[in-house]
């Protein structure tokens, strides 16, 4: 007995902590351990308490008095927030398609080698950078208000222009003209995409008698589908949280017709303190968000062709 | 080499990692200083402590306060001051959440109705009452300082009074060939001779979303002589809000006013940014006296800008209101209250302080700070003009729930009743229970 207990002492080694084994296990944690501090800190927990206060009548001075459904209920009860809801899709579902469309038509120009090829790039691309700026808001004013520059260029046709500002038919389109304007960033991931379409599928299209437009939309757009997917996904979510342009040139007016989502939100939480009804607006617009992200992902076997996985 | 390179970097992530916890241990070592600071300066250290003043306001106020400031610090050398400023723009939502998180600056100019949105319970201001001894708060009547109390605490000291009062264009109305109106019925009149005489664009005054609301309290003041909300309570029945409401529906019909619409078509941010109203097409406002300077000065050269006089045909009664327009207010959790005690004093009272600070926050409060300025002729002509009007016109009091942002905000009741009133969407009766439901919403009736 004492000698078997003596054997197994012999031979079952002791492990031996050793710091330079550890750190070389766990390196990649510490690389990404700032993003993830980050992640936990910025991200995640905000998202995580916004949901537990979209559940109460948190006000930042009042604190919390009561519990339940009643920010839902206001949600879908509310005639200024369910104005929002609908401005708001009305908006995505106009500027996400012209915003494609426009990117990837001048994509597809510059494509072309043509002079001064860069410098075309670079102009498209710069209404990207300066999109959501103040200055950029009072430019957009000075265009389309009553007396601008495109109400005086109508008259000199002898056309009224509309009020492009302050009539809420027009005003919407004001805004999302602003969004389309800045399709430069989804321009250069379609330029990216076009280069990577092979020579050789134009070529024998060109010899099998297929002019440009055919070869575009029988070659070009269907070897792209997984970037137009990409764009369309990220141009949506972007649309659905969509807040500098009606801040900072209609304020959401008039008549809340460019109050999308986003600003209520923003104004719920920040102007009027309602944590918890801001929370649940935003509980609310994520969840309209992944469920049109997942019909997207869902509808990709129809029309997205991946080339390194058998064809779709 | 690869070793190398998954050292550095390894040493880099590291150093991330440890810069954010130094940027922590700083400011808990800062806290440790500042403790040690304050309780040196208990036995006569002078080890230089640091407060921060954060306020809002234009260039002019900007220029003014720091050249304040840096005078304070010659003076007070054990103190130094860092200063946050900006616009109003966005300025309020800013402060809310620094209040709500505590990381507001020392010292804080605050509208007066933040003393009830941020801090009904007196838990975000400091009693002023705690650092008389440093603040001379015999300087201001206590019908002042008794507005700037909450929650049985003295929250803020206030700076100026302010109200609303009508300023013309008189270069316009002369083009027009009229005087500038001293009635209601010579207004009325102006905007048709306007129309007639200038043309259609041309207008005696101008009026937002806000200014309305205002304008139609000091109408139904005038006429039915009772504050707009008493005790918590709103005064006015729906059939009395809606006689308000067609009053100013009856400025539009007149051509006194342009619509709503004809306004945000402008494409200004603000009336005093309007290229309508700094060329004289729109001819009146109905303004703060601290806002006057500002639409003056918006002018376009060879115009001149008056004072105008409340209207007696308004009703029986002198309608219109006064309030603070601003105070000064510690931040309770502020480690040296004293030191910004000594800030304050030095801006409202003392004749260093004033002398820099002039009317720029409008015509003082504090008695000394109005002697030294009206001794030295630092008072601005036209503010002095409006605020005396003001101070002995009107007799209502305002409840600070009137600038509730649920109801002055951009998507708040006064916009939705009067843009909704003025694009044809609500009729008078539709406007007068908008307005009337929003209240008593934020009023909790």
């Amino acid at each position: 007995m004492a000698k078997n207990a003596v054997d197994s002492a012999v031979f079952v080694p002791k492990k031996k902590f050793s710091m330079k084994k550890t750190m070389k296990n766990n390196m990649g944690f510490f690389f990404i351990l700032p993003w993830l501090i980050g992640f936990l800190v910025f991200r995640l927990y905000p998202f995580a308490s916004s949901l537990v206060y979209s559940f109460t009548d948190f006000h930042l001075f009042n604190g919390i008095n009561e519990t339940g459904l009643m920010n839902y209920q206001e949600i879908f009860t509310s005639d200024k927030i369910l104005k929002a809801l609908k401005v708001t899709f009305k908006y995505s579902f106009i500027t996400v398609p012209l915003k494609l469309t426009a990117a990837l038509f001048i994509a597809y120009i510059l494509n072309f080698k043509i002079k001064g090829v860069n410098l075309f790039r670079t102009a498209y691309y710069i209404p990207s950078i300066l999109g959501g700026s103040v200055a950029i808001a009072v430019l957009w004013k000075a265009i389309f208000r009553d007396d601008g520059l495109v109400n005086t260029m109508l008259g000199f046709f002898g056309i009224e222009g509309p009020h492009w500002l302050s009539d809420p038919k027009y005003a919407i389109f004001i805004i999302c003209l602003l969004r389309v304007w800045q399709f430069g960033s989804a321009m250069v991931i379609f330029l990216a995409a076009l280069k990577n379409v092979p020579e050789e599928l134009y070529e024998a299209a060109s010899i099998d008698g297929a002019g440009k437009w055919r070869q575009f939309f029988k070659i070009t757009v269907p070897m792209i589908t997984p970037v137009i997917f990409y764009n369309l996904v990220t141009q949506l979510c972007q649309a659905f949280q969509e807040f500098n342009g009606p801040y900072i040139i209609t304020h959401g007016g008039p008549r809340n017709s460019t109050t999308l989502m986003s600003l209520l939100v923003y104004n719920s939480a920040f102007q009027s303190h309602e944590m918890g009804l801001a929370s649940a607006m935003a509980w609310v617009m994520f969840i309209i968000v992944m469920i049109l992200t997942g019909i997207a992902f869902w509808s990709q076997k129809h029309w997205v062709y991946y080339s390194d996985s058998d064809g779709r | 080499m690869k070793k190398f390179k998954k050292v550095v970097a390894l040493c880099l992530a590291c150093t991330m990692v440890l810069s954010l916890a130094a940027c922590g241990k700083k400011d808990s070592s800062s806290k440790n200083n500042t403790a040690s600071t304050e309780e040196g300066s208990t036995e006569g250290s002078t080890e230089q402590v640091t407060i921060k003043l954060s306020w809002w306001g234009g260039d002019e106020r900007h220029t003014a306060t720091i050249d304040a400031v840096n005078k304070f610090m010659e003076l007070n050398p054990d103190v130094k001051v860092e200063m946050d400023y900006g616009a109003w723009s966005g300025w309020e939502d800013k402060m809310s959440t620094a209040f709500y998180s505590s990381t507001a600056a020392d010292v804080n100019q605050i509208n007066w109705n933040w003393l009830t949105s941020f801090s009904s319970d007196g838990s975000v201001f400091l009693d002023l009452n705690t650092v008389k001894d440093t603040l001379d708060l015999s300087k201001f009547s206590q019908a002042a300082l008794d507005q700037c109390v909450v929650a049985d605490s003295l929250q803020a000291v206030p700076v100026s009074m302010t109200g609303r009062i009508f300023y013309f264009n008189k270069t316009t109305f002369e083009k027009a060939g009229i005087a500038v109106p001293t009635s209601l019925e010579e207004l009325k009149a102006a905007g048709q001779t306007f129309k007639d005489t200038l043309g259609e664009d041309y207008y005696p005054l101008v009026l937002g979303e806000y200014d309305r609301m205002i304008l139609m309290v000091y109408y139904l003041e005038s006429v039915y002589g009772k504050n707009w909300v008493e005790n918590g309570t709103l005064n006015y029945t729906n059939e009395e809000i809606q006689a308000g409401i067609e009053f100013i529906q009856s400025l539009e019909d007149a051509h006194v006013t342009p619509s709503i619409q004809t306004i945000l078509g402008d494409g200004a941010e603000s009336l005093d940014k309007n290229p309508k109203w700094m060329d004289g097409t729109y001819a009146g406002i109905f303004e703060w006296d601290s806002s006057a300077t500002k639409f003056r000065d918006a002018l376009n050269e060879g115009q001149e800008f008056v004072v105008g006089d409340y209207f007696k045909d308004m009703g029986e009664y002198q309608g219109g209101f006064s309030k603070v327009s601003l105070g000064f207010a510690i931040s309770k959790n502020t480690k040296y209250p004293e030191q910004c005690a000594r800030l304050i004093n030095f801006l409202l009272n003392e004749d260093e302080g004033v002398a820099i600070m002039g009317s720029q926050r409008g015509i003082p409060l504090s008695a000394s700070g109005l002697a030294y300025c009206q001794n030295n002729n630092l008072l601005d002509a036209t503010v002095a003009e409006a605020n005396s009007k003001i101070l002995a016109w009107t007799q209502f009091q305002l409840d600070p729930t009137f600038e509730d942002a649920k109801l002055k905000g951009t998507d708040g009741v006064y916009y939705d009743a009067f843009q909704g009133l003025s694009y044809g969407e609500y009729d008078s009766a539709k406007t007068a229970k908008v307005l009337a439901d929003g209240i008593n919403d934020v009023l909790g009736k």
